[in-house]
């Protein structure tokens, strides 16, 4: 009992959190700043997914934002997309999303993710991932650096 | 005449009546004539039993019947709970049989398996209201004759149905060979032969003379049993035999095992020595975790079911070994509950046992298979069939609101409740017994789980599965009323207290071992109580609760495609199956179980390296039999093929062995 009145009289002694630096996109304000995201690869040369792992890695940490990655779209809230669509990944792509409960946001990761990048009219490249699925978020640069990356997340999670 | 004397004559005139129709009716009505005339044998039957059972003895002895000793029947309460056993599982299987015999004329509707069917059903109802040994001997192999020609009802069909008759009519025929062996020697020493006198007579029995009736006896009837390892007949003929008659053999024949023992054991012989009761448990531990293991690991659904009738009759022995053992040691009260969770379970596994047999015939009836591999998917195309199987799997399971779970309960409230009063061996032994039954219970509900999971459950793994038609009304009625059984048991077991009293009064244990209200079940000499009712009433009442809740507060429902990781689609090949279900625990008891296993993996030509298929095969064969059973077959087979030099088909030797006979027989006369 002594521990209980101990911990009642001393109260809170952390430091207030400071006043959070990023706005949660609007459409993610739903999520409530834990983010469960799914990563599927449409047809990346694996240079975005090299950095995204670096997102993840001690280095930035975006899991201490809340931002975690899961094994199946069924348990995601925010889909990652890299790549140029290929004509291969195009279904898979619209089945995972298809998969997520709502509400569900895409991100689009890296150029090629937006505008096709460099395999732009290739032969087996649909699209830019726009064309498939609804995207919420894109994150330029070829690749983009994990700082932007672990940037666009923070702003789903506001945290 | 009473009520008793009334209903059970209507049941054996109705039985002979069933008989005479099954002959003479023509193709098309003889399974709905002989599935109504085995109902009114179940009907009379169960009503005969609850006039018994509340207290409305019978004794008639007919002298003129039979030649020399005459027929002689005593209903007392112990008899009428297995009439109403075997009667409400008759009712069930008679309206079940219409549907499931049809009209085709040959099989399980043929001139004689439908006529053999009341019969059958008389002489289960004639074995417990036998009130002599030469009436229980006759009723005993009445039984045994007209379920060997229900079993082998289908032999054109395949040659397992041959091997299964085979193994079926050497077992049971040696059993009663003991038992006619054991009842004679008691007999004889008693100094009267009907169950009365016997009784009278008991007390002056030598040691030797009970323990070897004791033994004898348990040796038959616990081959009738199917107690291990006195049971390889039992998931051959229950697996081979018509579904209906292997509800009637599973529910209600092999129970008259159990009546046989109860019979001899507590009431003729008045109980006996501790080494009785430890060896009836050890034979009780033993088929109850052998049987339960080889029901798990089982891919024919059929012989799941037999496998698990053979622990379940192992739970039952385990509670009747308790009920001597305790009884012996002189706490009466636990003696009683063990008795009565005994006899309950016995009512309970022929409840639920109906119903999942009549299940695997429909099952069988709509695919053609009994494999569990072959199967899944039969709950959107045959729901009431599944809904009801769900039922009986649930009590099987011995999980609440299920009806197996009370009377596990009830016996694991015996077993951990028996003072330390009762000596090292019962303080020992009790607790081994309690995990015997945990464990059990524990692969109970794995067993069922793969057998309602993946024969039922998920997608086709074949097209026969994938094309099965729901049963006809008549076979969805009769397990439809099981299943209403199954619930009542589940529910309000209290009602059969009384019952359970009457009988354990006969039986010189507590005369009123459970006591109930309707609502809660309490127990004699036990602070402890259950109520069966508010358990149902919980587990369900939370489930719809939550489900209402879920529904009423969640945000809208959306349908989905199962996800399939983006390629698809899915197949029933990327399915659990019955084998892959059970693998982990056959892993585990390995050393058990030791199943053959093969791997085969052929190879291109152009390359070792590459792997063109691999194939996996896998056998269980049953230990028990292979080690306990073969040598003598082949060593019966060796003394045959040596006998077989004595007959050579000359004329003149067998003239020589007459004469020699004869000449032996004189000498041996003038001798004398």
């Amino acid at each position: 009992m002594g521990l209980i009145r101990k911990i009642r009289g001393v109260g809170r002694v952390a430091e207030p959190a400071p006043e959070a630096s990023v706005r949660p996109l609007p459409a993610a304000a739903g999520l409530g700043g834990s983010v469960q995201v799914r990563h599927v690869d449409a047809g990346s040369c694996n240079g975005c997914e090299i950095e995204i792992g670096q997102a993840f890695s001690p280095v930035y940490d975006v899991e201490r934002h809340g931002v975690r990655l899961v094994a199946s779209p069924r348990h995601a809230d925010v889909l990652t997309v890299t790549g140029p669509v290929t004509v291969n990944m195009a279904g898979p792509l619209r089945k995972t999303y298809e998969a997520m409960p709502e509400p569900r946001l895409v991100v689009a990761v890296g150029d090629c993710a937006r505008d096709c990048g460099m395999f732009a009219d290739g032969y087996g490249v649909l699209g830019p991932v726009s064309d498939v699925v609804p995207v919420d978020v894109q994150v330029p640069g070829c690749p983009p650096e994990p700082a932007a990356i672990a940037s666009a997340l923070r702003g789903l999670t506001g945290r | 005449m009473n009520q008793t004397a009334a209903a059970l004559s209507g049941a054996f005139a109705l039985a002979g009546v069933g008989a005479v129709a099954g002959l003479l009716t023509p193709a098309r009505w003889r399974s709905a004539a002989v599935g109504a005339a085995t109902t009114g044998v179940g009907v009379t039957g169960a009503v005969a039993g609850i006039a018994a059972v509340s207290g409305t003895v019978w004794q008639v002895r007919l002298a003129d019947l039979l030649p020399l000793a005459g027929v002689s029947l005593a209903v007392d309460a112990l008899a009428g709970w297995f009439l109403l056993l075997v009667g409400g599982v008759a009712t069930v299987v008679g309206v079940y049989t219409v549907g499931y015999a049809g009209r085709v004329g040959h099989g399980p509707s043929a001139r004689g398996a439908l006529a053999l069917l009341p019969l059958f059903v008389a002489a289960m109802l004639l074995v417990p209201a036998a009130g002599s040994v030469s009436t229980f001997l006759l009723a005993w192999e009445l039984m045994a004759v007209t379920s060997l020609l229900l079993v082998l009802a289908e032999h054109r069909h395949s040659p397992a149905v041959r091997t299964a008759g085979l193994w079926y009519a050497a077992m049971t025929q040696a059993g009663f060979v003991v038992v006619l062996l054991g009842l004679a020697w008691l007999a004889a020493a008693a100094g009267g032969e009907s169950f009365a006198a016997i009784r009278a007579g008991t007390a002056e029995l030598s040691p030797l003379v009970s323990s070897g009736v004791f033994l004898l006896c348990l040796a038959g009837f616990a081959s009738k049993a199917g107690a291990v390892p006195l049971h390889p007949w039992l998931p051959r003929a229950h697996a081979e035999a018509p579904s209906h008659v292997s509800a009637l053999m599973s529910a209600a024949m092999v129970k008259l095992g159990v009546y046989g023992i109860v019979r001899v054991a507590f009431d003729l012989l008045g109980g006996g020595p501790r080494w009785w009761w430890l060896l009836l448990g050890a034979l009780g531990a033993v088929s109850a975790l052998y049987g339960i293991l080889q029901a798990a690991v089982a891919t024919d659904l059929k012989r799941l079911l037999a496998f698990s009738t053979s622990e379940n009759i192992g739970l039952i022995l385990l509670g009747l070994a308790a009920a001597g053992l305790l009884a012996g040691t002189g706490q009466l009260a636990v003696a009683g509950v063990a008795l009565a969770a005994a006899l309950l379970h016995a009512a309970n596994h022929a409840g639920f046992k109906t119903l999942l047999f009549c299940g695997a015939g429909s099952v069988l009836r709509a695919t053609g298979t009994r494999d569990l591999d072959q199967l899944g998917g039969l709950s959107r195309r045959m729901p009431a069939t599944t809904a009801l199987v769900a039922v009986g799997a649930l009590g099987a399971a011995a999980l609440p609101p299920g009806n197996g779970f009370v009377s596990e309960w009830l016996l694991l409230q015996a077993l951990l409740h028996q003072a330390s009063a009762g000596g090292t061996v019962l303080t020992i032994a009790a607790p081994v017994a309690v995990a015997v039954v945990a464990l059990t219970a524990g692969v109970g509900v794995a067993t069922y789980v793969k057998a309602l999971g993946t024969g039922f459950l998920a997608r086709p793994r074949s097209t026969t599965a994938a094309a099965a038609v729901e049963s006809p009304p008549t076979m969805l009625a009769g397990m439809g009323l099981a299943a209403a059984v199954c619930a009542g048991l589940a529910v309000v077991p209290a009602v059969a207290a009384p019952a359970l009293g009457r009988i354990a009064t006969s039986l010189r244990v507590e005369s009123a071992p459970l006591q109930g209200s309707g609502v809660d079940l309490r127990l004699a000499g036990i602070a402890s109580s259950i109520s069966p009712l508010w358990i149902a009433v919980g587990v369900v009442g939370l489930t719809v609760g939550f489900a209402a809740v879920a529904r009423a507060v969640g945000r809208a429902r959306r349908r989905a495609a199962a996800w399939d990781c983006g390629d698809g689609p899915l197949t029933a090949r990327m399915e659990y199956t019955a084998t892959s279900f059970v693998e982990p625990l056959q892993r585990v008891f390995d050393n058990v179980l030791a199943p053959e296993q093969d791997v085969d993996v052929t190879h291109p030509a152009e390359s070792a390296y590459l792997v063109r298929a691999v194939a996996y095969r896998r056998r269980l064969p049953d230990r028990v039999e292979a080690r306990l059973y073969r040598p003598v077959i082949t060593a019966a087979d060796a003394v045959g093929r040596a006998a077989r030099r004595l007959a050579t088909g000359s004329v003149h030797r067998y003239l020589a062995y007459m004469l020699t006979a004869l000449v032996a027989v004189l000498v041996a006369g003038v001798l004398r």
